[in-house]
């Protein structure tokens, strides 16, 4: 099968009018009365430190098994004592009191927790270690050290030894991992009991629709290890700074591209996830291309069919557009990664294409040609003599197409679209003959020997995440060692 | 779209000759504009008329009808058949069904074309009188990878156009297209300038078969949305007994332009007649 079966999509609220995308700081906007944390959870949160602690990235190992294992009843909790406890990292020792708030990306109004006095302290002392402080004050004067094991112990040292390189992230950086981990390589975890409707205010929720050829096949619950995931990194610290800002931070913007690369790749769309992206890196290339890659996605005909097509509860809606409308964001994301990095030739060539399909045809053709200029990748010069062709077929401009659609047919000889390119192109002319000579070609390819990678016209939608796992790879390596043994 | 009157008098043999290709009986120096109307009166097909009984408008000018042929032209059906992933267990088996029935009752002379289409397009049996040949491949055909209905129904009408032979392409899909490269409007362009008339059988979904619609519209055949696959064969067999219900209306067209859109008005002439046919064509290709 040629295209991924899946895509997730946030699903906004009617009443939250547009579902505000932004992360919004907690403390921030309506708050909701505190409610009090139930027994069991910070053993639980613990639990969790320990296998974060443990994971190897990219490896299928103990802890993640464990961690993917966990049902979306105790992820949703987790969402919520993981950001108290990296909020209280900072805090450790400080009397901020055993109320927190926590706002899930995209919601409105923010979760207020409570914790018992037992339970707030023990957090202090998961903050000491995971936060590498054991040796300072604050640490010392709720004689932290004395309450760890050996291996809560091991990891205050492994942190401790992060933060004196600089990175006081040990814990986030791993957790992050772990769970987009989980989210790429164990997809059934993902799937979720439950029934798809409106969340309960300030919880965090995530639901997915999973499709196959335009049509939808299931709308569930899905696992929140992705919003895990951007909700720990959103509290990076980069080197040199004592403030969360995670958009000035290398590996978050690297984190951000391999996976976002990866969703497209796999067709597991999350338009949150690179919504927030651009939040925190609004001016870096590869993220404005890959946002602008989603949008032109989203106004193809698989993803716009299968919206269409789609059964949804009362008061729940797809934040996909119209076709136009995601089109528009496209130009607009590609014209901005272009204002960058003006040598990125496959955003030139994407760009040229959705300038053509809103009917910007002159324009089109220009940023096209521009784009073949630069390209020397044989797939991505397969696209330029497609789309360059179907504008200047446009545009009226026959031999000029002729000769685009020729060069993507010689390119990749097996492909059928440049011969049903061609042979269109002839009949519109009047050429009825010249028709029949292209279709001829088409239908003389031999059949037993075609396969799925001959036309690069089938995979368009997802060519452009076809790095994503060396993103992964060079992402995730520093984070391979100083594991929890 | 025009075709050598002198082609006219030669289809029944080239037809039964399964000539592919065009042949030099088609003279350019005279064109004659072809027309399948499908007359009925309560829904029953009309059956006997003559030239003199029909009248033909085209672009507001009335034009001599020189020859109307009833059930005497072999017909070349193409089938164009749908083989995504959603194609499969009894929706496959209902749909080679389908297409089983339709060949066995297809007239000695008449030639079939199998094309089979998922993302990608296939010919999987030339047109040919050969229709063991076409049911075989018919019988191998199975369902996977994504929808490229717009490039199959394109195909589809090549076929059609590459024999002189009366042309009817059964188009059938059960989904919506999400992969084609060619454009709905561009193959609809192709539809109007082509002899073929377009069937298409569609299965009810929240999604409107546009595409099939204004196909079939613009070639003057009809879409059948079915809810079942079960009535498929009843549906198939259904199309072929009203295309041979159809009178091909040949004229030489008189008093107007030699290219662009020709607007058609099909009428029968002193009686109560419900006529189908295309609602135009472009000329000049």
């Amino acid at each position: 099968m040629i295209r991924g079966l899946a895509f997730a999509v946030a699903l906004g609220l009617l009443e939250s009018s547009g579902a505000a995308q932004q992360q919004r700081a907690p403390g921030s906007g309506m708050l909701l009365p505190a409610t009090l944390v139930e027994a069991g959870r910070i053993e639980r949160l613990e639990r969790w430190m320990r296998a974060v602690a443990r994971h190897v990235p990219g490896e299928q190992d103990a802890a993640f098994v464990e961690i993917a294992g966990w049902p979306n009843d105790n992820l949703k909790p987790l969402f919520v004592d993981a950001s108290a406890l990296v909020q209280t990292i900072g805090h450790a020792g400080v009397n901020a009191g055993a109320t927190m708030t926590v706002r899930p990306a995209g919601q409105k109004t923010a979760l207020r927790v409570r914790y018992s006095t037992e339970q707030y302290h023990r957090l202090q002392v998961l903050a000491c270690a995971a936060g590498g402080r054991m040796l300072e004050k604050e640490c010392w004067q709720i004689k932290a050290v004395d309450e760890l094991d050996p291996e809560l112990r091991q990891i205050a040292v492994l942190a401790r030894a992060s933060y004196l390189r600089g990175d006081r992230n040990y814990l986030v950086r791993r957790a992050a991992i772990v769970h987009s981990d989980v989210a790429m390589l164990a997809p059934g975890s993902m799937v979720a009991p439950g029934s798809v409707g409106r969340p309960a205010a300030g919880a965090v929720e995530r639901f997915r629709m999973e499709i196959s050829d335009g049509q939808e096949l299931d709308l569930h619950q899905s696992a929140v290890h992705w919003e895990i995931a951007r909700m720990l990194l959103d509290f990076v610290r980069p080197r040199g700074s004592d403030r969360a800002d995670p958009g000035h931070d290398d590996m978050v913007r690297q984190w951000y591209r391999a996976t976002a690369a990866w969703m497209q790749l796999k067709e597991d769309h999350d338009k949150i996830h690179l919504e927030h992206a651009r939040e925190l890196f609004p001016s870096d290339p590869d993220i404005l291309f890959l946002a602008a890659c989603q949008r032109e996605t989203y106004a193809g005909a698989p993803i716009q069919t299968a919206v269409k097509s789609a059964f949804l509860p009362a008061g729940v809606v797809i934040d996909v557009a119209s076709d136009r409308a995601e089109l528009r964001d496209a130009e607009a994301f590609f014209r901005r990664s272009l204002d960058v990095r003006s040598d990125f030739a496959e955003a030139r060539l994407r760009y040229g294409r959705v300038l053509d399909r809103l009917g910007k045809h002159v324009e089109a053709a220009a940023e096209l040609r521009k784009a073949i200029g630069g390209l020397t990748d044989r797939q991505m010069l397969y696209y330029g003599g497609m789309f360059l062709g179907a504008a200047e077929e446009t545009l009226g401009n026959r031999d000029a197409a002729r000769v685009g659609y020729e060069q993507s047919a010689e390119l990749y000889p097996m492909a059928q679209s440049p011969l049903l390119a061609l042979s269109q192109l002839a009949r519109h002319s009047g050429d009825r003959g010249a028709a029949l000579r292209a279709i001829d070609r088409l239908f003389a390819l031999p059949s037993e020997e075609r396969n799925e990678q001959d036309d690069p016209w089938w995979w368009y939608y997802v060519s452009q995440g076809r790095d994503a796992d060396v993103l992964l790879d060079v992402m995730q390596r520093p984070y391979r060692s100083e594991v929890l043994q | 779209m025009r075709r050598a009157l002198a082609g006219l008098a030669a289809l029944a043999l080239l037809g039964a000759s399964g000539a592919a290709q065009q042949s030099p009986a088609f003279s350019s120096k005279i064109e004659a504009v072809r027309v399948d109307a499908l007359v009925t009166d309560n829904g029953q097909p009309v059956l006997g008329l003559r030239p003199a009984d029909f009248e033909v408008v085209d672009n507001g000018v009335t034009q001599t009808v020189d020859l109307v042929s009833f059930d005497e032209i072999p017909l070349n059906v193409i089938l164009a058949l749908d083989m995504s992933d959603s194609v499969a267990g009894d929706r496959l088996s209902q749909l080679r069904a389908a297409g089983g029935r339709l060949l066995e009752s297809l007239h000695k002379e008449d030639q079939a074309a199998l094309v089979s289409f998922s993302h990608e397009v296939r010919l999987a049996a030339k047109l040919t009188g050969d229709v063991a040949a076409v049911r075989s491949a018919l019988g191998e055909s199975h369902g996977t990878g994504t929808t490229s209905l717009i490039d199959g129904a394109y195909a589809g009408l090549m076929i059609g156009e590459s024999d002189a032979g009366r042309a009817l392409l059964i188009v059938f899909s059960d989904g919506v297209d999400t992969s084609s490269w060619l454009r709905a409007d561009a193959v609809l362009d192709t539809a109007k300038r082509a002899d073929v008339v377009v069937y298409g059988v569609s299965v009810v979904s929240r999604l409107k078969p546009e595409f099939l619609r204004d196909l079939t519209s613009l070639t003057g055949g009809r879409l059948f949305e079915i809810e079942k696959t079960a009535n498929l064969p009843a549906t198939f067999l259904g199309i072929l007994e009203e295309f041979r219900h159809r009178y091909l209306v040949s004229y030489t067209p008189k008093g107007v332009a030699k290219d662009g859109w020709h607007k058609l008005d099909v009428r029968v002439k002193n009686r109560r007649a419900t006529i189908k046919a295309r609602p135009g064509y472009l000329a000049g290709s």
